[in-house]
């Protein structure tokens, strides 16, 4: 039977070529590290984000009477909602830190650099996009801290003069965090962010095959590195099989990845869930020590620390310009950052003062 | 592009420039009461030496509703730490401008507020 679909498909579509040319003859760089699997770790968790928000939207209301109920009814009430509930959102809050790790190691290996500098900047855009899916998500439950959350953020473009507030009142939809800006948080929740996604994942991937996986810049793989004056793809005739060897491991990596969310759905069942997540928003009273997720906290901790909103905004802003563009700003060739200790110092400065932010933001 | 802004942009907000009343003896000096002004979260204070305030509760930071410290004499916005005088001046932190105040007026044993 198998033999018989094999048969079928290799009439069609030449399926031994198709697996010859990607997978079995398709080489990755010798020295490639699992850093390099962090990207197929990222895709495979929106897809079960994809697929558990299919689930909760089964049950969701989007209404500002049901949402809070609904969600607590999925918990509660709907046989395994718990499951999905939480598989998607621990998964959201580890799909953060995965794409923040793959653009980390895609930092510290300088494979921003020319010819990939829109791999780079896609890859940044989709974070972007990942932080609107949790944001925009976070409204959704309709809890006291999805309310002020949103309250919080959907406030910071008042910090510009005249358009400031406009913005805002569009993004709310009235003066205030209502029942309308809970539908416009969810029409892009659902549909303009999957599929804003969706389509920067196809030009991402695109990239990454079209020029080539770069080598690491350490090691025998750095001394084959080539000046870019023409396009060309990056061949690593010497390197390993895509399949099975790079295949083998990602499937170590995604496993790691959905074992830690089986960890935590099992033993910490509330790390993502404060007090202020499970009781209904009021918009007459803003919790006390109201905290945003631990990908915010350095953000948060920010503004906090400026006495100038508009600065404070400006700074962010201005740093967020900076981080999508860096392959303009960064333009030397030499990719290894041991090579180049200004660099080096600047990743670790930056590393360690986001770290020591969000660390300040926690415990503030 | 026009018929996207004008589609996002939301219906007229609502009526402005409504009055509450409340009651004089609800709030003795040194007392406050949360009230709704406009649809807005407010705080009425009975200020010592200085009477009845009335201002908007909403930070001018970034829209948190602020608190009454009774005991520091203050406003205080559980978010990113601004401060506030009871006459809703900006004592530190980073909120830009003062709370926005209401017109209050005592006519016989009624606050008017707005």
């Amino acid at each position: 039977m198998t033999g018989k679909i094999k048969n079928w498909l290799e009439i069609r579509i030449g399926l031994d070529e198709l697996v010859r040319t990607q997978l079995t003859e398709y080489r990755v760089p010798r020295g490639i590290n699992i850093f390099y699997t962090l990207g197929i770790v990222a895709l495979a968790a929106f897809i079960s984000q994809v697929v558990t928000g299919f689930f909760l939207l089964i049950y969701y209301i989007p209404d500002t009477e049901h949402a809070f109920g609904s969600v607590q009814d999925i918990m509660s009430k709907v046989p395994f909602g718990w499951l999905f509930r939480l598989m998607h959102a621990v998964g959201s809050n580890l799909m953060v830190a995965v794409v923040i790790f793959h653009m980390l190691s895609v930092f510290f290996m300088g494979s921003y650099k020319k010819p990939r500098e829109m791999t780079w900047i896609s890859g940044a855009f989709m974070l972007l996009m990942t932080l609107a899916f949790c944001l925009s998500g976070y409204l959704l439950p309709w809890s006291q801290l999805s309310y002020w959350a949103t309250t919080i953020v959907t406030s910071i473009p008042t910090a510009f003069p005249y358009a400031g507030e406009f913005v805002t009142r569009m993004m709310r939809g009235g003066e205030t965090v209502s029942g309308i800006t809970l539908n416009r948080f969810f029409a892009l929740h659902v549909t303009l962010l999957p599929l804003l996604l969706i389509l920067f994942i196809g030009i991402h991937l695109f990239l990454v095959r079209r020029i080539g996986i770069s080598a690491p810049p350490f090691g025998k793989a750095a001394e084959k590195k080539k000046t870019w004056i023409a396009f060309a793809h990056e061949d690593h005739p010497d390197g390993h099989a895509f399949y099975p060897y790079f295949v083998q491991k990602e499937m170590y990596v995604l496993m790691a990845y959905f074992a830690l969310m089986f960890f935590i759905i099992s033993f910490l069942p509330t790390l993502f869930f404060p007090e202020d997540a499970n009781t209904p928003a009021d918009q007459f009273k803003t919790p006390a020590h109201i905290k945003p997720e631990w990908y915010f906290l350095a953000a948060y901790q920010m503004l906090k620390l400026i006495p100038n909103k508009l600065l404070g905004v400006s700074i962010q802003m201005a740093l967020m310009v900076v981080f999508v563009l860096w392959p303009f700003f960064d333009t030397k060739e030499e990719e290894n950052i041991l090579q180049r200790p200004p660099l080096l110092a600047v990743f670790l400065l930056s590393l360690i003062t986001w770290v020591g932010l969000t660390i300040w933001g926690k415990y503030s | 592009m026009y018929p996207l802004v004008r589609f996002l942009e939301p219906p007229g907000s609502g009526a402005q420039g409504g009055k509450i009343t409340v009651k004089r003896a609800e709030i003795p000096v040194g007392a406050f009461k949360d009230i709704v002004v406009n649809n807005t979260p407010a705080i009425i204070i009975n200020v010592p030496d200085k009477g009845f305030i009335a201002l908007s509760k909403v930070c001018t930071h970034l829209g948190c509703l602020v608190e009454y410290d009774k005991p520091g004499k203050r406003l205080l916005c559980p978010c990113h730490a601004g401060v506030y005088s009871l006459t809703g001046n900006v004592l530190s932190g980073p909120p830009p401008k003062p709370l926005q105040k209401y017109l209050v007026k005592v006519e016989g044993e009624d606050i008017v507020i707005g």
